[in-house]
């Protein structure tokens, strides 16, 4: 199964502080164990929300709202997509995150085409391997 | 560059309320768009925070926190990475969205993603470069 890790934004992330080189290497050193034991399918780092947007729909009308966003914690600085047999490896992985200080990441079970019912019909689900496969093609 | 698009929760997706044909039927028609275009990275849905949990470090020691978790509107429900050429690109994208998501009322995050030319260089840089980080297309 797989899982989206999602770090939580704090004040420094918000404000582009970037990572100094130690953390950078410990992060590294932390991904390099995940890589190997073939459990990391992605992990990104997000910008400040000031470079963002959102769009909101309402009632067939969309509004574009620019960043900055003011909640901090409820903000996503960053993440990674895992694959592991249960959410205790997650929350295992999860523990041994090299965050110095404070810090909180949101565990998240990913859907998987199994999970859904008749709704997904055979032809929606070809339609949905077909795309990930030429998304696959189109990025090596 | 590229950018996360993030679809933000609600009570439905909360609940674990699953998509009608129709919906899935709408996403799979712009996700086709999308990968015809060649903007779309990838693109998964996130089972409701009642499958989840948080850690929260302090000091830094880790805590657990099982789900579910309550500001619905803050939470994420999906995500989907689009390689484009502005913000702004990724914005006429995102208003695209099917109509029919969310009954209507559905708020969608935006935000850009950090490239390995954004960080100076250093061991660690060239190390996510090797194992094949952020990948140049």
């Amino acid at each position: 199964m797989r899982f989206m890790l999602l770090v939580k934004a704090d004040k420094d992330s918000e404000a582009g502080v970037m990572p100094d080189e130690k953390m950078l290497a410990d992060m590294g050193k932390y991904n390099d164990e995940m890589v190997k034991a073939g459990v990391m399918l992605a992990g990104e780092g997000l910008q400040p929300s000031s470079k963002g947007a959102r769009v909101r729909f309402s009632g067939g009308k969309r509004t574009v709202l620019d960043g900055p966003f003011a909640e901090a914690k409820e903000l996503v600085a960053g993440f990674w997509l895992i694959q592991v047999k249960s959410k205790d490896e997650a929350i295992e992985w999860v523990k041994r995150v090299p965050f110095p200080g404070e810090a909180e990441i949101e565990i998240r079970q990913v859907f998987e085409s199994e999970d859904f019912g008749p709704e997904f019909t055979p032809e929606l689900r070809a339609q949905e391997e077909r795309q990930r496969a030429q998304i696959a093609a189109q990025r090596r | 560059m590229r950018f996360l698009i993030i679809r933000k929760a609600d009570t439905s997706t909360e609940a674990g309320v699953a998509p009608t044909e129709e919906l899935i039927a709408a996403m799979g028609r712009y996700n086709e768009e999308m990968v015809k275009a060649g903007v779309m990275l990838s693109g998964d849905g996130l089972q409701p925070t009642s499958k989840g949990a948080r850690v929260k470090f302090s000091g830094g020691q880790p805590r657990v926190i099982d789900g579910p978790f309550t500001e619905a509107k803050e939470l994420v429900a999906g995500f989907s990475i689009l390689q484009v050429n502005s913000k702004e690109e990724a914005i006429e994208w995102v208003k695209r969205w099917p109509q029919i998501d969310g009954g209507g009322e559905v708020e969608i995050e935006i935000r850009q993603l950090y490239e390995l030319e954004d960080f100076g260089p250093s061991e660690a840089i060239d190390r996510m470069r090797e194992v094949g980080f952020a990948k140049p297309r």
